[in-house]
């Protein structure tokens, strides 16, 4: 503690220099944290524990082809079937095509028992009314917030991807644990069907919700068996690969993600090792005045160690709190357009390992000058003027 | 080695290597300085004052011969226990002062005592003790660029002796000061040798400087010239 003074001020004997390589650690650090941050909400997103039992069922050949509503059926017959929806993404616009939020046509009976684990708070008397209505709907209570909805309003929503703009009457509102399961929209699947010819008796997908996730497996290997010899064959998922796949329509994110992160980790190890080095070499001298007092070889090291580190730290530490400032910006912001941000944060594990990170690099940037100066000679350090 | 001898130096040798070619810069030296005492190494460039210098403060090691200073034979020392050694034994008084510029007066006067286990509030009366020694006590919150040449060399005599230790050793130490503040200098390392029993080895081409020691040792292509009494 006693060399913390020597060691601090030292690293500001350049503040021009010192506060540069900061900010740049800074703005890298940031970076960092927030692209992984972006990749471990998308993550999680396509890693839902709540679907472990829920399994996707949709054409063969794309998702833009339609099974037969009839399959339901078959699928419902299975012992490990706890309940079958039809699911369509009916893409809907409220408004503004700004006003992005997920829109789904659905069998309504299922809806609360396939997503208990989503829906988890609701009014049973608002339900046996949005059961009632067919051109009911309900929504999540952080989408009804934010648009200012309540039960008994009329949302009329405009579509894209399917010829009809139906008015939904608002029937209720439910809760879940987290804001992100709470902004979605469900309406009758039978509105879609009888409002757009092409779609009658058909579907995009079935949501299954097995009774174990230990059945997963075989009920997916039976249905794409059973269906695999039919007109439209089926390509049956887990819902986490389903996610999975939804997302890599949007590129390979990670690849991009983590190409990034490499690059930016290979920048930062550049700048600070030449900051080190110049800081380092400019003290020859002085180093040797140090170690003529009296001061070992480790010792110097240390101090010198140091200051890396700490030039590090306080660029990794004012990385993340931008970061964690951005975070906030995101949720509010890029979340109302992208509703999977809305619970966005940094998670500890990116704040850890950028930290780790940075400070590995502070490490790696110092040692090899700091290592140089402290074996050279003292008196040709004396000299080196 | 004679009772009262803080240095003690038997057959000294020093080469330097250019590649396969050795350049010898000491020649078997021989030479006791005792307790005490206030010398002057001289001789023109090359003749090995500095090395000799370096060696007895333990900054350099010799390729022959033996070395005792403040009663440890330094060849027996690894780098760690002569680092130890030199805090504890040896002041050093450099040329260009080399003071910290990011420290101010009374923190790189402390320097060499945060080797020691001393708290902060003895390091701090013994920062002040020196200071005022070297009459500086007004300007120890000043940085070096704030001091003058002369005043950044009493900085660095003050720090040179914070530790108490039993050797001074001076590098041309008014080589960088103008005639007014190198004759203020002198006295102040005068009265160290004087008043506080301080042995002082300086290196100094400054006949006027060698003129405050009292002895003089020539040296010659890395040999002992001759030694001569100051007389004052």
């Amino acid at each position: 503690m006693k060399y913390f003074r020597l060691v601090l001020r030292s690293l500001f004997r350049s503040k021009r220099r010192t506060i540069l390589t900061v900010l740049f650690l800074a703005v890298s650090v940031f970076l960092i944290a927030t692209l992984q941050s972006i990749l471990a909400t998308l993550d999680g997103f396509a890693n839902n524990p709540n679907a472990s039992n829920r399994i996707a069922v949709r054409h063969k050949v794309s998702l833009t082809n339609m099974l037969p509503l009839r399959y339901a059926d078959w699928i419902r017959q299975q012992s490990e079937v706890e309940g079958v929806m039809a699911l369509q993404w009916f893409g809907g616009i409220y408004q503004d095509p700004s006003n992005f939020f997920p829109n789904f046509a659905a069998d309504p009976e299922p809806i609360i028992r396939i997503f208990k684990e989503e829906i988890t708070d609701y009014s049973e008397a608002e339900w046996r009314d949005f059961l009632r209505d067919r051109n009911g709907c309900i929504v999540g209570e952080a989408l009804a917030k934010k648009y200012g909805w309540r039960v008994g309003d009329v949302i009329p929503l405009q579509g894209t991807i399917f010829p009809i703009n139906p008015r939904l009457n608002l029937r209720g509102i439910y809760r879940s644990k987290r804001t992100t399961d709470e902004q979605a929209m469900y309406f009758h699947y039978k509105l879609l069907e009888e409002g757009v010819p092409f779609m009658k008796g058909r579907v995009g997908s079935f949501w299954v919700r097995a009774k174990h996730p230990d059945d997963v497996p075989r009920l997916i290997e039976r249905i794409d068996r059973h269906f695999s010899d039919a007109a439209e064959p089926t390509l049956s998922e887990t819902e986490n690969a389903f996610q999975l796949a939804f997302l890599k329509m949007m590129g390979d994110l990670a690849t991009i993600i983590h190409s990034i992160t490499g690059a930016v980790l290979v920048a930062i190890l550049i700048v600070s090792a030449n900051t080190m080095a110049m800081a380092i070499r400019e003290r020859t001298t002085e180093v040797a005045v140090f170690r003529a007092m009296g001061f070992t070889g480790s010792q110097m090291l240390g101090i010198l160690m140091a200051e890396g580190i700490l030039l590090a730290l306080m660029g990794g530490l004012s990385g993340l709190g931008l970061a964690w400032l951005a975070a906030g910006a995101l949720r509010t912001g890029v979340g109302t357009v992208i509703p999977w941000l809305t619970d966005f944060t940094i998670p500890v594990d990116t704040m850890l390992f950028c930290l780790h990170v940075t400070m590995g690099l502070g490490i790696l940037s110092t040692f090899i000058p700091a290592y140089r100066v402290v074996r050279r000679p003292i008196v040709e350090g004396l000299r080196a003027l | 080695m004679a009772a009262d001898a803080i240095i003690s130096c038997h057959a000294v040798a020093k080469s330097y290597w250019r590649g396969t070619l050795e350049i010898p810069v000491l020649q078997g030296l021989d030479l006791e300085i005792p307790r005490g005492g206030y010398y002057a190494l001289m001789g023109p460039s090359g003749s090995g004052k500095t090395t000799l210098l370096n060696l007895i403060a333990g900054i350099d090691r010799p390729t022959g011969g033996t070395l005792e200073v403040c009663g440890y034979e330094l060849n027996d020392l690894d780098d760690d226990q002569l680092a130890g050694w030199r805090s504890q034994h040896v002041g050093f008084i450099f040329q260009n002062y080399n003071l910290v510029p990011v420290l101010n007066a009374f923190e790189n006067v402390e320097l060499p005592l945060l080797l020691t286990g001393l708290s902060r509030r003895e390091r701090r009366e013994k920062v002040l003790e020196a200071l005022a020694l070297v009459n500086l006590t007004d300007r120890m919150e000043n940085y070096p660029r704030q001091l003058s040449g002369g005043q950044e060399q009493r900085v660095a005599i003050a720090r040179a002796i914070v530790t108490d230790p039993d050797l001074l050793v001076a590098d041309e130490p008014t080589g960088a000061l103008d005639a007014k503040n190198a004759e203020e200098v002198m006295a102040l390392l005068e009265r160290l040798n004087a008043e506080l029993g301080k042995t002082i080895l300086m290196v100094t081409h400054d006949p006027k400087a060698a003129h405050h020691a009292r002895i003089q040792i020539h040296l010659e292509k890395g040999v002992l010239d001759r030694t001569v009494e100051v007389n004052r």
